[in-house]
């Protein structure tokens, strides 16, 4: 079998480090010791993704967990990690790890590709949130000995390279489940390590505060020598978003991350001097904002209506208004700084008349109260912006003669009516495109997504043959061109077909104490392992 | 105590089982009543989820039974005391609880001292100086104290101290990575403490300020103390032994009824003030439809309300020996 070598020790060449910018890849620490305290308003379930992958999880646990490759760059080329080098067959069905000697976890124990297959085929693959669709064709993980795995793929999966990530792919000690029943989930959630986590990462669990903090301080024994830069992490649960702003702007915590701080506070806090404020570093991410469309009944199965829809909402406004600038229009089912963006898109237009027009046509003329037809809305329970959403959107389809009523639920009762019960007319959203089309985007608008009880995923019932068959095509396409043109007549067809009401490119925020340096690294800024990130 | 009193306690502590079992029942209806599951907010805070997945969660919570198996389950287990384990956190509910507890317990101990001493002492100044300038100002401050909204309150309190004079902290309980002596920690605890506490009993200290007030003018106009001033005691005398006294059942009473009350006060102030107590589980376990552990904390904060008040009921006896002797 051919096998085309990527030398993973190229990252080291000072050429590697000219060309990817040198933060990752610092030799040393700009400085070693201090605490670096982030804030996040929900307190964590667990401490691994296993069990949710929820934002407060995934940040404190990518800290502590590794994968087999890291990332740099917005795009997320892969680095080493647990994994030394690798090769890649010709056919892309069979990719070989080999790992790092001398790796230990955090009890002493030693890390061997014994782990590595475990944690992929038990606890991955059935247990993460993603893992079926990471793993889902992975027929057989082989460890022809301790320091090499190979993975045996049914057929390519072109964002194989992708998924190693210490948020999706953890990789843990196998012998932590010792004594577990794994075919169980309940006994996975509820296994010690999920609370008292042992990774390889540069960081190791001390402390955990219910309601307060979880300190994690360096792990001595970290495979890269000389690091981490910092002595301890510590994570800060606060609640109220003020709270969150002041304790930033005195100093007590040097990180918001994730956009944890209200818009509105952003503002103010980026014009001091001492705080910075960045929306890079989440690329990989690619938060999408969008109205979800029942398509179940008429009118607004009714394409012409969904173009009034669309035509009658003003996206500048709701970008610069409602989320104070932070984000940008939206212009179809892939974000912008995703590599898969089709550009050829074109803008969305703001046209009340036309919209107007468009109903007319569709036979909804308005009636003596000027009263086209009437809807219900809801809107994901997810803070203030959403709420506001929602009455501009009532407020703008009001005036083209759509009557809507908004419906207010929390969480639980909004995924009931959205995903389970497809009680619903039109509903806000967000969903996370993630590093590539086929993870993030398929789950939307396949129509093998149309699955009562299944969250994020097609309450909208769109069904279009030939979108299903370019999602399938490009789940298998090695060929990276031909792959960008199937994404390409995918997105085009979406943004003219209107199964939601793309509105709005989000963007998360970071704030941060200047004296915190090297955070942003690559598109999952915030889910890597801070390694090489310092504090003066 | 006397054998008098001791029927008395206990025919109060045979109520009290009744009480419980019935807002046990209640908690538990009511609870069903709000749409959605904890399975299906794990699923979406994870990004999304399979319907097998969401599924295979159901299963192992136990909330794809019936509902009156659940019923049932859960009433056997309450019995012998098993509140079960958090569906979303998956460790012991009464693990959980016993962590917060004792973050809540300060914070309302503290509270309610706030509010029985400020609001007991200015009403009882506010009743010797009636329609005095000393009066106004007592029911003005009472009033606006009142009407603050606790949140609002809490974050002007954090915008004084913490950012503009810089002296004390802004949020959590004690500070973090911080080694220190029993001493220190106490002491930094109680710093940490001070705006919460405040927040948190100011309100109650209007609302008791307000109700010693009106209680000792009533008491003023009774008899007795008419006798007492014809027998030339002195008003501050009067005040303070013959008109207080009496005049604190209705505080009591009001004391005992407000701990539920201040449980629920406490979520906000928890949540301004980043403070790991009972009331922000509560809320992040309703936002997360977490069975387990929201009957588990309803169920011991009404016993925490039952106990209260039977401890009203004999602090009753102690103000006024004739409740004991009926």
């Amino acid at each position: 079998m051919g096998m085309s070598r990527l030398p993973a020790i190229l990252a080291a060449t000072p050429l590697a480090l000219a060309l990817c910018g040198a933060a990752a890849l610092a030799q040393s620490c700009p400085k070693t010791g201090g605490t670096l305290t982030y804030v996040y308003s929900l307190e964590p379930t667990s401490l691994s993704t296993i069990a949710t992958s929820a934002v407060p999880v995934a940040l404190i646990s990518t800290k502590i967990y590794e994968s087999l490759l890291t990332y740099e760059g917005p795009a997320l080329t892969p680095k080493p990690g647990l994994a030394e080098s690798w090769t890649i067959s010709d056919d892309r069905k069979t990719y070989t790890f080999k790992l790092r000697p001398g790796v230990t976890w955090h009890d002493g124990k030693p890390f061997t590709a014994q782990d590595v297959k475990f944690s992929v085929e038990d606890i991955i693959r059935p247990y993460h949130s993603r893992g079926k669709v990471y793993f889902g064709d992975v027929e057989a993980v082989e460890t022809p000995d301790d320091l090499t795995v190979v993975f045996r793929l049914k057929a390519p999966v072109p964002f194989f390279m992708n998924v190693f990530q210490p948020g999706e792919a953890p990789i843990m000690p196998k012998h932590a489940f010792d004594g577990i029943d794994v075919k169980a989930v309940a006994a996975v959630r509820a296994a010690p390590i999920m609370q008292n986590p042992v990774g390889t990462g540069p960081f190791r669990f001390k402390e955990w505060r219910k309601g307060s903090h979880i300190t994690l301080e360096r792990n001595p024994g970290y495979w890269r020598k000389g690091f981490p830069c910092l002595d301890q992490v510590v994570q800060r649960i606060m609640p109220d978003g003020a709270a969150r702003a002041i304790a930033i702007e005195t100093g007590e915590v040097d990180l918001a991350p994730m956009s944890s701080l209200p818009e509105a506070e952003v503002q103010r806090l980026e014009k001091i001097p001492t705080l910075e404020a960045s929306q890079a570093g989440a690329e990989a991410l690619g938060p999408n904002l969008w109205l979800e469309v029942n398509m179940r009944e008429k009118p607004l199965a009714d394409l012409k209506v969904r173009q009034a829809l669309s035509l009658a909402l003003d996206r500048e406004r709701i970008v610069d208004v409602i989320w104070y600038g932070q984000g940008k229009p939206a212009r179809g089912p892939v974000v912008s700084t995703n590599a898969a963006f089709n550009a050829a898109l074109k803008p969305y237009e703001y046209n009340p008349r036309k919209a107007n027009q468009l109903l007319d046509e569709a036979g909804y003329r308005r009636g003596a109260d000027g009263i086209r037809f009437k809807i219900t809305q809801h809107f994901l329970p997810y803070g203030e912006n959403w709420a506001r959403l929602g009455e501009y959107v009532r407020q703008e389809l009001g005036k083209v003669g759509i009557a809507v009523e908004t419906q207010s639920a929390d969480l639980g009762g909004w995924l009931k009516a959205v995903y389970t019960d497809w009680s619903f007319n039109l509903t806000s959203t967000f969903s996370h495109n993630y590093s590539d089309p086929s993870i993030g985007v398929e789950r939307t608008f396949h129509s093998d997504f149309i699955r009562k009880g299944a969250t994020f995923t097609n309450s909208m019932g769109y069904r279009n043959p030939r979108v299903d068959q370019l999602f399938g095509l490009a789940a298998r396409e090695i060929d990276p061109a031909a792959r960008q043109k199937q994404f390409d007549e995918m997105q085009q067809i979406l943004h003219d077909e209107l199964p939601v009401i793309f509105l709005m490119e989000m963007s998360y925020t970071h704030v941060w104490n200047r004296k915190v340096k090297g955070l942003i690294t690559n598109g999952i800024s915030m889910y890597s392992s801070w390694d090489g990130v310092s504090k003066d | 105590m006397s054998s008098l009193s001791l029927g008395f306690v206990s025919v109060r502590l045979l109520q009290v089982v009744p009480s419980v079992l019935g807002i046990a029942v209640l908690n538990f209806a009511l609870l069903h009543l709000a749409p959605g599951d904890a399975a299906e907010i794990i699923g979406a805070q994870s990004g999304g989820a399979s319907k097998e997945f969401v599924d295979e969660l159901r299963r192992s919570f136990g909330i794809d039974r019936p509902l009156y198996q659940q019923f049932f389950i859960y009433l056997g287990k309450l019995l012998t005391f098993d509140l079960g384990m958090s569906n979303v956190q998956q460790r012991p509910v009464l693990d959980l609880i016993a962590d917060r507890m004792p973050a809540t317990l300060l914070l309302m101990l503290t509270a309610i001292g706030i509010a029985i001493v400020v609001g007991v002492l200015c009403g009882v100044v506010a009743a010797m100086r009636h329609r005095k300038w000393v009066d106004t100002i007592v029911s003005v401050l009472a009033l606006l104290c009142y009407a603050t909204p606790q949140f609002w309150l809490g974050l002007m309190l954090i915008v004084l101290f913490s950012v503009t004079l810089g002296v004390l902290p802004s949020g959590g309980m004690m500070t973090i990575g911080a080694q220190m002596e029993p001493l220190a920690r106490a002491l930094d605890i109680g710093r940490h403490l001070v705006l919460p506490a405040l927040t948190l009993g100011l309100f109650y200290a209007a609302v008791y300020a307000r109700l010693m007030r009106a209680s000792m003018l009533e008491v003023y106009s009774s008899d007795f103390i008419t006798t007492a001033r014809a027998k030339g005691l002195s008003e501050g005398r009067i005040s303070l032994t013959h008109a207080a006294r009496n005049a604190l059942m209705p505080v009591v009473t009001l004391g005992g009824v407000q701990i539920g009350h201040m449980l629920g006060g406490s979520i906000l102030v928890e949540t301004v003030f980043g403070w790991p107590g009972l009331g922000r589980l509560l809320f992040d376990g309703l936002l997360q439809r977490d069975l387990n552990l929201l009957l588990g904390i309803l169920f011991i904060s009404s016993i925490l309300v039952v106990l209260c008040n039977l401890l009203v009921d004999l602090v009753y006896g102690l103000l006024d020996p004739r409740i004991l002797a009926r």
